[in-house]
């Protein structure tokens, strides 16, 4: 078989090789291109227009819908805006609680280090909406709080405390918890990749710990850092799910207008708009930082 | 001198962690003893019972719902493996031109949102609909199998970022052994390579079942009347007398995701450690 195989000419092997190739490859690029490629860029022509799915859609291809979107005082525009501040203060807490827990994991603790990881990562392993409704049932007038306060005589029975659900402030809370044990992992590969020589070195060129840390240490892991950032940045700024069942009237994101396009109001034109700009902001994202965003660090090692 | 930290440096890291411990798992915990709270949701804790649990099981709608993502998850994670397992060897013991645009592609289901995927997908299939019964008289419609599809697509890339790294440390040396003593590429990949693949295969399909079993958006839009579990809990949690059902149900769940998730995480790394610690990363990601 061997020789037969040497005596084929290099073109046939080339061929078969290429065909091995295909065979791998066509079923997973087939189902990508059907059920992921074609529906994105189907909602991007929709957008423009210039499919007419319904007897009120006009089939003419415009920037209309486009531009009553990005023209000014647009209400959809701004609450784009109200999310992006949401999700970014989001982001900055969840970055700022999770790099010390990176750092002690990474360089503080020896033996345990991957069974006290596995601690804080399998919250987020577990049901999203299951870890929203804990939020719910905590926060809620008559929930674990309030009750609790009441219990304590700290509070009076009819006088709740408010603010604690269907406010802004629970939507980010809530999303800040979600997100943490996430943001977690990649700051910890990256400071457990970092070579402890060059600590070392530091030290012994007489750098005190601070200045170790903001002169090596930090800037050394600043990629899993904003890793971390474009990791939770991008989930939240779509979140629609964590505003409707802890957000009120006043943690209504640009996400739930999206829905509220698709299942109340019915317009799917406006809809697609806002969704295709949604994935535009984030493909910008990762077009800016995906270079930092090593896909591996996710995969738990 | 210990150099990442001062002591007092570490003491309060210490204790930051433990506290972080308890803000993440208070909800959790807080969730499961209200399940067997007899009375609402709230404090003084009214008595122990568990007759939520029982509810539980005569809750028809719900139990048809929890049955319903069981079967979307495991069609989903099969398609999902099956697919993960063909695109890792290509991306991994191939050569062709287009790697980098073929990778692109497969993991950037991790960043869509799925709120959009989800619309996409509904728009498409209503555009299908609409096409298919005109010419043909086909109704494709909504329902597990519109979910089954859509879980494919953004279980894919977590598949294969859990069986690239085995795969990367399966020598391509005992494919070549194989071969010499003259076996056919059919029986190596039968015989070697798929049983020594087997852990990894495992735990791609349990993390591609946990997230399809919780998977809610893209569900919300494509399950139509055939509610999933999450789109059943997020429709019920607008009815405060079923909530202590709903506890306790997601209690059990919780608990068995969390089981299912360790169990896997634990095989991974045992399997990992057999096929000895040669970490060979390769640029491919």
């Amino acid at each position: 078989m061997a020789t037969q195989e040497a005596a084929a000419p290099a073109k046939q092997w080339r061929r078969r090789e290429r065909g091995v190739t295909a065979a791998l490859l066509s079923a997973p690029m087939l189902w990508l291109l059907l059920f992921f490629v074609a529906p994105v860029v189907y909602v991007a022509s929709y957008s423009l227009g210039a499919i007419k799915l319904f007897p009120t859609d006009t089939g003419v291809i415009s920037l209309d819908d486009w531009s009553r979107f990005l023209g000014g005082g647009s209400i959809y525009l701004g609450l784009f805006w109200k999310s992006v501040r949401m999700s970014l203060t989001v982001s900055v807490v969840v970055v700022l609680l999770a790099y010390p827990i990176g750092y002690f994991l990474a360089l503080c603790v020896r033996k345990l280090k991957y069974v006290l990881l596995l601690v804080i990562i399998v919250p987020f392993l577990t049901s999203f909406l299951l870890r929203v409704l804990a939020w719910k049932v905590m926060l809620g007038d008559r929930g674990v709080v309030n009750s609790a306060l009441v219990s304590l005589h700290v509070r009076p029975a009819n006088d709740p405390i408010e603010w604690l659900l269907y406010s802004q402030f629970t939507v980010m809370l809530v999303l800040a918890y979600v997100w943490i044990p996430f943001v977690a992992l990649p700051i910890f590969v990256s400071l457990d990749n970092l070579d402890r020589s060059l600590l070392e070195a530091a030290s012994d060129l007489g750098a005190s710990r601070i200045k170790t840390f903001l002169r090596v240490t930090l800037p050394l892991s600043l990629p899993g850092l904003i890793a971390a950032f474009v990791f939770v940045f991008i989930p939240t700024i779509g979140e629609f799910v964590t505003p409707l069942l802890v957000g009120g009237t006043s943690g209504y994101m640009y996400g739930n207008a999206i829905q509220d396009l698709f299942t109340r109001g019915l317009d799917w034109q406006s809809g697609s708009v806002l969704a295709m700009f949604l994935l535009l902001v984030v493909a910008g994202l990762m077009a800016i930082f995906g270079r930092f965003v090593q896909v591996r660090s996710v995969a738990a090692d | 001198m210990e150099i990442a930290t001062s002591r007092g440096g570490r003491i309060s890291l210490t204790v930051f962690f433990w506290l972080l411990v308890i803000f993440l798992y208070l909800p959790i915990v807080v969730l499961a003893v209200f399940s067997f709270n007899d009375g609402d949701p709230s404090f003084p804790l009214s008595g122990f019972t568990t007759h939520w649990y029982g509810d539980v099981v005569s809750n028809r709608v719900l139990v048809t719902a929890l049955g319903r993502s069981a079967v979307v998850a495991t069609i989903s994670s099969l398609i999902a493996v099956t697919l993960g397992v063909l695109t890792s060897f290509a991306l991994l013991r191939r050569r062709f031109r287009g790697k980098p645009v073929v990778s692109a592609l497969v993991f950037s289901p991790l960043v869509i949102p799925y709120l959009v995927f989800g619309i996409s997908l509904l728009l498409l299939f209503t555009l299908l609909d609409k096409v298919l019964t005109q010419s043909f008289g086909f109704y494709f419609g909504l329902g597990l199998h519109s979910v089954v599809i859509g879980h494919v697509v953004v279980a894919l890339p977590y598949t294969i970022l859990t069986i690239l790294p085995l795969l990367e440390r399966l020598s391509v040396s005992l494919d070549e052994a194989a071969k010499d003593l003259g076996a056919s590429p059919r029986q190596t990949f039968r015989r070697v390579t798929l049983p020594l693949l087997t852990p990894a295969l495992i735990s791609a399909f349990l993390v591609a079942f946990t997230l399809s079993f919780d998977e809610f958006a893209i569900a919300s839009f494509l399950a139509g009347t055939q509610q999933t579990w999450p789109v059943y809990l997020f429709a019920q949690l607008r009815v405060p007398s079923l909530l202590p059902q709903l506890i306790a149900v997601s209690s059990v769940v919780f608990i068995a995701s969390m089981l299912l998730v360790l169990s896997a995480e634990i095989g991974r790394r045992l399997a990992e450690r057999r096929y000895g610690r040669d970490f060979s990363a390769r640029g491919l990601v």
